[in-house]
């Protein structure tokens, strides 16, 4: 992995009248694929307006291969953007609209381009129909081939899983590894955030127009030590378990499931994974389960939200 | 710049808008039939202040590109399309001029066909008095055309701030107020026209010739120069 970032936003604002979008924001993405997250109202589309120089800053400074992104055209040969918006040109097929996009982008052997960003988001059989005729997934990825025929190092995604299919979604990671694989830097931002999980090497969390927290899934994890981890339980008498699992130093709260189970409140569930099989074995309890019920980007992001 | 040209004449070539063209082109040529048909066949002075000043030039060629040159970026604006373009490596000069091109492309036809055949028949046949009236009008054509793209990038209430620009600085305050005529297409148009066939028309321009090629050009490139200005430092939605 190269040292030295591909984009970098620094200390990045944007404020509309008196409402702050985006505030002091600074952070570094690297080849690969960074997933940035946030909920509706975050500032997330703010802000990778402002990565592609589609929007200006209020104050700080956004490069892509050290260069300032705003009002610098020709960083567009090697940056492919997809904004969340929609819409097609009803009036083009779609093989019609990729050559266009090649075409403005000043790509050379302009049909094999085009044959390729076609053949890579699986639409070929769809490329002579016009684009009014498409579903919403079928327009999104055709929009993607759009965004890729140039070969661009940097993708800028927003929100490209809206509208697909669970088979265009699995064929869109595959895609998106492979073009990681192959050295580009790709940011994508989704609500989807299982799919981010499994795509992203890197994770951004815009809250309320601020960079809550960045890094890996894990490292942001780790981030959160102090946060209360929800565990269930399953084992074959949970309230002789409960009883004795209170006592653990490692546990906050035990709840006793309607269904069976126990729900454990930990703020240190290292030690309560060492601790709970012996006190199992020790109380004579058949363990049957034990799964984390909030390991997912889906309640790290609302634990930041909330907090 | 020709992938430019070509998107934006197929986005503005629709079919209501070529509807609403055709019908008020026509209205110029059915005035210019009915008035010579009525027996009391006016002279070139008041033909020319009825029809082909306020009529050709300050409502019908306005009102047919300003229905063109709206959309050419408020189409895009509006559905936001236009970082399709913004987005590619090519100057922004390279966007402004072929949309500038293919919106008088749209709207030049109809209102040169419009102006030939009003002053042919007008004039009862004369070419040298169609030609100018025609070029005129092309010129004013690309006026307003420069004027009303830039307006539609600039604001999403063009039509309505486009069409109390015709009605009132064009139609109303040029036609009265005599110091107005400086800032006014309609006039640099109409003093176009005399200069190209003083033999028929009168010379008494306000402004003169020269002042009106110089006009003309400031109006194209400078709302062009804005356009192109514009498209540089706005937040593309």
């Amino acid at each position: 992995m190269s040292a030295v970032p591909v984009i970098r936003v620094d200390a990045v604002s944007r404020w509309f009248g008196s409402v702050v979008a985006v505030s002091d924001v600074s952070f570094d993405v690297m080849p690969g694929i960074t997933g940035l997250l946030g909920p509706n109202g975050a500032g997330k589309t703010t802000l990778l307006r402002m990565m592609t120089g589609l929007a200006a800053t209020s104050a700080g400074t956004v490069t892509v291969f050290g260069e300032s992104v705003r009002d610098n055209t020709p960083l567009y040969k090697r940056i492919g953007v997809m904004s969340e918006h929609e819409t097609v040109y009803g009036f083009m097929k779609g093989r019609e609209f990729v050559r266009m996009m090649g075409k403005l982008r000043g790509v050379e052997n302009l049909d094999a381009a085009v044959d390729k960003a076609i053949a890579l988001v699986d639409l070929a059989d769809a490329q002579h129909r016009s684009m009014q005729t498409y579903s919403r997934g079928m327009r999104q990825r055709m929009r993607l081939a759009g965004t890729l025929v140039h070969d661009p190092e940097v993708l800028i995604l927003d929100e490209p899983l809206n509208g697909a299919d669970p088979r265009q979604r699995l064929h869109f990671k595959h895609l998106l590894l492979q073009l990681a694989a192959e050295g580009r830097t790709i940011v994508i931002s989704s609500h989807i955030l299982e799919e981010v999980e499994e795509l992203a090497d890197n994770v951004l969390l815009i809250v309320n127009g601020k960079l809550a927290a960045s890094g890996g899934f894990r490292a942001i994890r780790a981030a959160l030590n102090q946060r209360p981890y929800h565990v269930r339980v399953i084992c074959d008498a949970p309230r002789k378990l409960a009883g004795a699992v209170v006592n653990l130093p490692s546990v906050d709260a035990v709840h006793v499931d309607p269904d069976g189970g126990i729900i454990v409140l930990s703020r240190n569930v290292l030690d309560l994974q060492v601790e709970l099989p012996r006190l199992a074995q020790k109380e004579s309890v058949s363990l049957r389960r034990v799964e984390p019920l909030d390991d997912s980007l889906e309640s790290v992001f609302g634990y930041l939200v909330e907090n | 710049m020709g992938s430019v040209y070509l998107l934006s004449l197929r986005q503005l070539a629709g079919r209501w808008r070529l509807s609403i063209m055709t019908v008020l082109a026509a209205m110029p040529v059915v005035i210019a039939i009915l008035m010579l048909g009525n027996g009391t066949a006016p002279s070139v002075a008041q033909f020319e202040t009825a029809v082909l000043s306020a009529m050709l030039s300050g409502s019908i060629a306005p009102l047919v590109v300003l229905a063109i040159a709206a959309a050419a970026f408020g189409n895009e604006v509006e559905d936001r399309t236009l970082a399709n373009l913004t987005l590619s490596p090519v100057p922004r000069w390279q966007i402004a001029l072929p949309k500038l091109l293919a919106t008088i492309t749209v709207a030049g036809p109809f209102i040169a066909i419009s102006a030939f055949v009003t002053a042919y028949v007008a004039f009862l046949g004369d070419p040298r008095a169609a030609i100018a009236v025609t070029v005129s009008a092309v010129v004013a054509v690309a006026m307003y055309a420069s004027a009303f793209v830039w307006l539609g990038l600039v604001s999403t209430q063009a039509i309505g701030i486009g069409l109390l620009y015709i009605v009132l600085w064009e139609g109303f305050f040029s036609g009265f107020v005599s110091g107005v005529r400086l800032l006014s297409i309609r006039h640099y148009s109409i003093a176009l026209m005399h200069a190209m066939d003083a033999r028929r028309f009168a010379l008494a321009d306000q402004p003169g010739t020269a002042a009106a090629i110089v006009l003309s050009s400031v109006v194209i490139g400078g709302f062009l120069f804005l356009t192109i200005r514009k498209l540089r430092a706005m937040d593309v939605p």
